[in-house]
């Protein structure tokens, strides 16, 4: 047979000219993205390079007190009471959200509102209260004392207090972020697998949960780290932790740089925290189809609606209820003895207004970092998202006079200023904002974003026209949680704060210090009213969404 | 001569250890409807996104409008390239209202232009007065028309389709498909799609390019895909088929039922080669004979036809198609005869294959 | 079932809360008129149109000194900015600062404080040191005291009577004690006790001391008002405190507050006075206004302010003592120099050593 008879099946119109050879190509992210992250890593280092600069100064005394046995035994506590927090604080919030949010529960949104309030009791008000009520002494046994003679409840001193304490004031942070999932969940799952044959508590188990596993566990790692670095709720309640021994060494020897050393360790034992939550974070990419999504029912909870209305008001009671009742009775037990209120409307202005400030910029401040982790994965992602707990998981006062020693020296122009106490705020609260918005982000599917870039419209256009606007809902509810984190903050407060700025959160530490508790009760409780007003307009807005 | 809107010069994309995309090279031409036909993880869709500039060529190039826009060395990004994109799960941003998903890619017109732009092309795909609503508040077929009119919103110089029907259920697709072709064809546009459907592809598509392991087999007609495939794997993706062994002698193709004659795919087939001889099922007619050697082995009714499972005496099993009213049976003894006009394609055997 | 609206409920308890603040507005502070000129007289020397100004760190809270830093302002026109924090906190601020702090003045609650930053400040001029007794003020002259307070011991009026609590506190190691026992071994002022005991007793008999309340469980507390608190909720039957934070409780809770102080008159390192005080940054930009202030605090309006609005103890010449106080003249203060207590390394050593703080 001859060439002729074959038949090329596709005969070429053209013939491909040569090309250079094969290149590696990387999906880098934009400058718009890595340069504002760049800059944000760079601020979240001060913290630690701060404390390498003053641990450098350490005496041998210092590493001596370092490496003893004890340091171990503290550090022991530290992580057992993180621990102990954490998993306590799971385990109320992840009912109390799906109650709040899921089900017929009556007033749930009002609910809503008031089991994420004990957020805003700072832990030294709340410590003081826990003792004031459940002491051996306390107004508890003040109660039981007549129909049961109790003379002397058993001591809450120690872990057993310190824990309850801070879980009352923290289980709030995994209730917000869980709330903020379990609202947007797509009813197809539960429903499909109820339709392959799963009871409610089955479908809770094996669908709802893990779906829920990211927002818990990044609520919880708020909650452990928080716990780390929490002094008035330890002090008060007598359990020695890593931070309680830090505050010793500023308290009582004026000794910056022991207490550096010892703030390094903590940092280690953060870092430690968060190379394990990595590790259970596994690979995590949900996104959401952008379609269509239908309103979830709520969950009717017939009989079980008095058990968890009980549930639901035990919790608020104890965490919220109590303090403000306290608050409230010392408010009024002050006023009968005449003394004198001081006004606090100053210090309410100022602490609403530097608190919202803080909120949007950490909330502006967490958009390309999320944007950063969750479409260019990568080391620098890596790096800036861990980079980004450390400030949250040290002691206010070591991250405080981490930017004195900048500001005073190098930035002197800032120093004194809001927007120096506003990158302490960043610097310590970014990862609450940038959890939420990490989580919103990656329900934004990166499909619609491509659309968009298709359309003719750039990265930062796509982002402020596309994403943002998706974002917003996930993004606003971390503003509120750095809103609320602001308004009780005190250490950064005290010493970056302008001068003669007053807060009411600098304005209840300057009272209950001296032990004047009615003047205290005043800032305390608008506090706690102050805060309610974002959280509520948060939940009101929900129900409105479309 | 016309340049090429869209050409892919022996393009490649690896994701990691991952080759998607191998040493590809086509171009399609102005108004034309071009198909990527392959199974899933034929990278397909990854070539889709070399096009629309969501990733980036690790050699090779592509050129749109005899511009390269993606090189190793360059990349000019998607918001630059005037394509238009109609993703599988539409992506319509649910934060807006259809119409203003329809004017998203007008920024550049003024606010008058853009109502109009937008109301006409909702008019095309007649979904005027749903401007208005929200995504979530259309069905499928009009998410799809929404979709599509956004696409076509701003006059791209291509659009390019991913898996437009497939979350359509069987009767929308047909009808989506007819509409989804003449809205192409009266806007004009030069179209790429991807899909996994054969049906679709040769429906919609003026020339298919078949996809395998990340390589292009071949690019034609659909007509000439089916009847003169340049590889097994076009045959087979174009339609069903059978091979019959047999052994080239005299340029003709020796077989159970006698000697074929066949045009070769590309190579060549010297005398004595073995190969397969492509057969679709209406290219071979037969008749009950009692002392024929093949057998028939199953019967499909199918309402318009049955379809019947010959087995040879070598042992390979042939399907023919028979009027709907044949009444051969199984176990029924048959003569085979070919009654198709063209020589047949015949592959040379690969050993081990 | 009708549903009230979220809202409405939040509304309504933002009202109640307005009504009850409300009642809380601003009380106008009361300072006898006639004090007050003499005041001006006092302090105005020198002033110009051109008052300027003064930064004041203060480790001493709003609470305590933002009224009397009120008044100097309005006296002297002197445009004064404060920075409010725990002494520790503001004084490890300073340090971060070093050359560059815009602090003028340092206001702290404990000689500790002081002593701590002592190298940043500069020696004061004569005629506000001497206006003090030479055990309130540093030897060099860096700080002066501006007001005393009293180590005591509170106790539960309702199981104990002042006459049935020893006078010196070498009797607390006696076993009858063990359980009742409060301190606050991290406490700054407790801690200058402890230094004060090394200095009158030496460091054999202070670790003895130690040892052996230590021997007697004492509960453990941060600070003193959680001691006082206890005290008089029962936890514990008597703690050692500063004198002034009962009076708190007092003025809040009524006469019938079951807690009181006592002196132990026994003398010893007991019943140390210690002192909170002030000193004069070496960078400061407004030295004069920053001696105005010094001189200020010193004035009788001040010291008066001090005894009567925080029960403190006067320490210059001429200025009486809250009534409900014991008189300092009455205390068998021991003779110890605020400035030897100003180094709490040794005391801190040792308490470590003991385990008593970690």
């Amino acid at each position: 047979m001859t060439s002729e008879d074959l038949r090329i099946a596709a005969a070429p119109r053209w013939q491909p000219p040569a090309l250079p050879a094969e290149r590696q190509t990387w999906t880098r992210p934009p400058a718009a993205v890595w340069l504002p992250v760049l800059l944000i890593t760079i601020a979240m280092a001060l913290p630690p390079v701060y404390l390498l600069l003053r641990s450098a100064d350490a005496s041998a005394e210092a590493w001596r007190l370092l490496l003893r046995p004890r340091t171990a035994e503290i550090a022991l506590r530290s992580l057992s009471l993180a621990a102990a927090v954490t998993l306590a604080s799971v385990a109320l919030a992840v009912p109390l959200a799906w109650l709040t949010v899921r089900t017929d529960l009556p007033y749930r949104r009002v609910w809503g509102v008031l089991t994420a309030l004990p957020l805003v009791i700072p832990s030294y008000v709340g410590g003081f209260l826990i003792i004031s009520a459940l002491g051996p002494k306390g107004l508890l046994q003040g109660v039981l004392q007549g129909p049961l003679g109790v003379d002397r409840l058993p001591s809450i001193y120690g872990l057993p207090g310190a824990a309850l304490t801070l879980v009352l004031l923290s289980y709030p942070y995994v209730l917000l972020t869980v709330r903020g999932v379990m609202g947007g969940l797509n009813p197809a799952y539960e429903e499909t697998a109820r339709s392959l044959g799963l009871g409610p508590w089955a479908v809770m188990r094996r669908v709802t949960l893990p779906q829920l596993r990211p927002a818990v566990v990044s609520g919880g790692l708020l909650v452990g780290l928080y716990t780390l670095s929490d002094f008035g709720a330890v002090s008060l309640l007598r359990y020695e932790t890593f931070t309680w021994a830090i505050y010793q060494q500023y308290q009582t020897s004026f000794d910056r740089s022991t207490a550096a050393l010892l703030s390094a360790a903590l940092v280690l034992a953060a870092i430690l925290i968060l190379v394990s939550e990595a590790w259970t974070r596994g690979r995590m990419a949900y996104h959401e189809s952008a379609g269509a999504r239908r309103p979830l029912r709520p969950v009717g909870l017939g009989r079980w609606k008095w058990p968890a209305i009980l549930f639901t008001g035990a919790v608020v009671t104890a965490s919220l209820m109590l303090p403000a009742w306290v608050l409230g009775y010392w408010l009024v037990r002050g006023l009968h003895a005449g003394v004198a209120m001081g006004s606090i409307w100053t210090a309410a202005f100022n602490s609403v207004s530097i608190s919202a400030l803080a909120a949007a910029a950490a909330a502006v401040c967490s958009l390309p970092v999320a944007v950063l982790v969750v479409r260019y994965p990568g080391i620098f992602a890596k790096v800036a998202e861990r980079m980004s707990y450390v400030g949250y998981a040290l002691p206010g006062i070591v991250v405080a006079l981490a930017l004195v020693f900048f500001g005073a020296n190098y930035a002197r122009p800032i120093y004194q200023t809001a927007w120096l106490l506003l990158l302490a705020y960043v610097v310590m609260f970014l990862p609450a904002a940038l959890g939420a918005s990490r989580a919103s982000l990656l329900r934004v599917g990166p499909r619609l974003e491509e659309a968009a870039r298709s359309l003719g419209h750039g990265p930062l256009r796509t982002f402020l026209n596309v994403t943002a606007p998706l974002m917003l809902p996930g993004v606003l509810s971390g503003a509120a949680l750095v809103f609320l984190l602001t308004m009780k903050e005190l250490p950064a407060t005290l010493i970056l704060g302008p001068l003669d700025f007053k807060t009411l959160s600098t304005q209840v530490w300057s009272a209950s210090s001296e032990a004047f508790f009615a003047q205290a009760a005043v800032p305390a409780l608008l506090l706690i009213l102050l805060s309610a007003v974002p959280l509520g307009y948060l939940m009101l807005r929900d129900r409105a969404r479309f | 001569m016309i340049p090429p809107v869209v050409e892919c010069i022996r393009a490649a994309k690896s994701f990691g250890p991952t080759r998607a995309v191998e040493d590809v090279s086509f171009a399609v031409g102005p108004g034309e409807v071009v198909g990527f036909l392959g199974s899933s993880g034929s990278g397909k869709t990854t070539l889709l996104r070399l096009i629309a500039g969501f990733e980036t060529v690790s050699a090779g190039e592509v050129r749109i409008a005899d511009k390269v826009v993606s090189s190793p060395y360059d990349h000019v990004p998607s918001e630059r390239r005037n394509v238009g994109v109609v993703f599988q799960e539409y992506a319509l941003f649910p934060h807006l209202t259809v119409a203003e998903n329809v004017e998203f890619g007008l920024g550049k017109l003024s606010r008058h232009e853009r109502r109009r732009r937008s109301g006409r092309v909702l008019e095309m795909v007649r979904l005027d007065g749903m401007g208005r609503r929200y995504p979530h508040q259309l069905s499928g077929g009009e998410q799809q028309r929404v979709a599509l009119a956004r696409t076509l919103a701003p006059r791209p110089v291509t659009i390019l389709l991913d898996e437009p029907f497939s979350n359509l259920d069987a009767s929308m697709k047909s009808e989506m498909r007819r509409e989804v072709c003449e809205i192409l064809k009266e806007s004009g546009a030069t179209a790429v799609f991807v899909t996994h459907d054969r049906e679709e592809a040769f429906a919609m598509a003026d020339r298919v390019a078949v996809l395998q392991s990340g390589r292009l087999e071949q690019i034609d007609s659909p007509s000439a895909l089916y009847h003169s495939p340049a590889t097994p794997l076009v045959a087979k993706a174009t339609g069903a088929c059978d091979f019959l062994p047999g052994r080239i002698r005299g340029g003709r193709a020796v077989t159970d039922f006698g000697s074929l004659a066949v045009a070769a795919c590309s190579g060549g087939l010297r005398e004595g080669t073995e190969v397969d001889v492509l057969i679709r099922a209406d290219d071979l007619q037969l008749a009950p004979d009692p002392s024929a050697a093949a057998v028939v082995t199953s019967r499909e009714f199918r309402g318009d036809e049955v379809l019947l499972a010959v087995r040879t005496p070598s042992g390979a099993t042939v399907h023919c198609r028979r009027h709907h009213y044949s009444t051969l049976e199984c176990e029924t003894r048959v003569r085979l005869f070919p009654v198709r006009s063209e020589p047949f394609v015949a592959f040379p055997r690969r050993p081990g294959a | 079932m009708t549903r009230m609206p979220a809202w409405t409920w939040l509304a309504a308890g933002l009202l109640s809360m307005a009504a009850l603040l409300a009642c809380a507005r601003e009380v106008i502070k009361e300072v006898p008129v006639e004090v007050e000129v003499e005041v001006v007289k006092e302090v105005v020397r020198g002033v110009s149109a051109e008052a300027g100004s003064l930064v004041v760190y203060s480790g001493r809270s709003d609470s305590l000194v933002g009224p009397i830093i009120d008044q100097f302002r309005d006296v002297t026109g002197i445009d004064v900015s404060v920075k409010y924090g725990s002494t520790s906190e503001v004084a490890a601020t300073l340090l971060e600062e070093g050359g560059s702090s815009p602090a003028d003045v340092f206001f702290a609650q404990d000689p500790g404080g002081l002593g701590a930053v002592a190298d940043m400040l500069a020696p004061l001029p004569d005629d506000i040191v001497s206006k003090v007794p030479e055990w309130a003020r540093s030897p060099q002259g860096r700080w002066v005291g501006i007001s005393g307070r009293a180590r005591v011991v509170v106790y539960n009026t309702a199981t104990l009577s002042d006459g049935g609590i020893p006078a010196t506190l070498t009797s607390f190691s006696e076993p009858e004690w063990k359980g009742r026992l409060g301190w606050a071994p991290t406490n700054g002022s407790f801690q200058a006790m402890v230094t004060a005991m090394r200095v009158l007793w030496g460091e054999d008999k202070t670790r003895e001391w130690l040892q052996s309340i230590q021997d007697n469980d004492p509960q453990i507390y941060p600070k003193n008002t959680p001691i006082v608190a206890a005290a008089a909720a029962g936890e514990v039957d008597v703690g050692f405190v500063n004198h002034y934070y009962l009076y708190r409780f007092i003025q809040e809770n009524g006469e019938g507050f079951p807690a009181r102080n006592h002196y132990l008159d026994g003398g010893g390192p007991g019943s140390v006075v210690l002192v909170a005080g002030a000193g004069i940054l070496k960078t400061a930009e407004n030295p004069e206004n920053a001696e105005r202030f010094l001189n200020f605090m010193l004035s009788q309006v001040a010291q008066q302010y001090f005894a009567s609005q925080t029960y403190e103890y006067p320490l210059v010449e001429g200025v009486r003592t809250h009534r409900i106080l014991k008189p300092l003249s009455d205390i068998n203060n021991p003779s110890v120099d605020m400035a030897d207590l100003a180094d709490l390394v040794g005391t801190q050593r040792l308490l470590r050593e003991l385990g008593i703080i970690p």
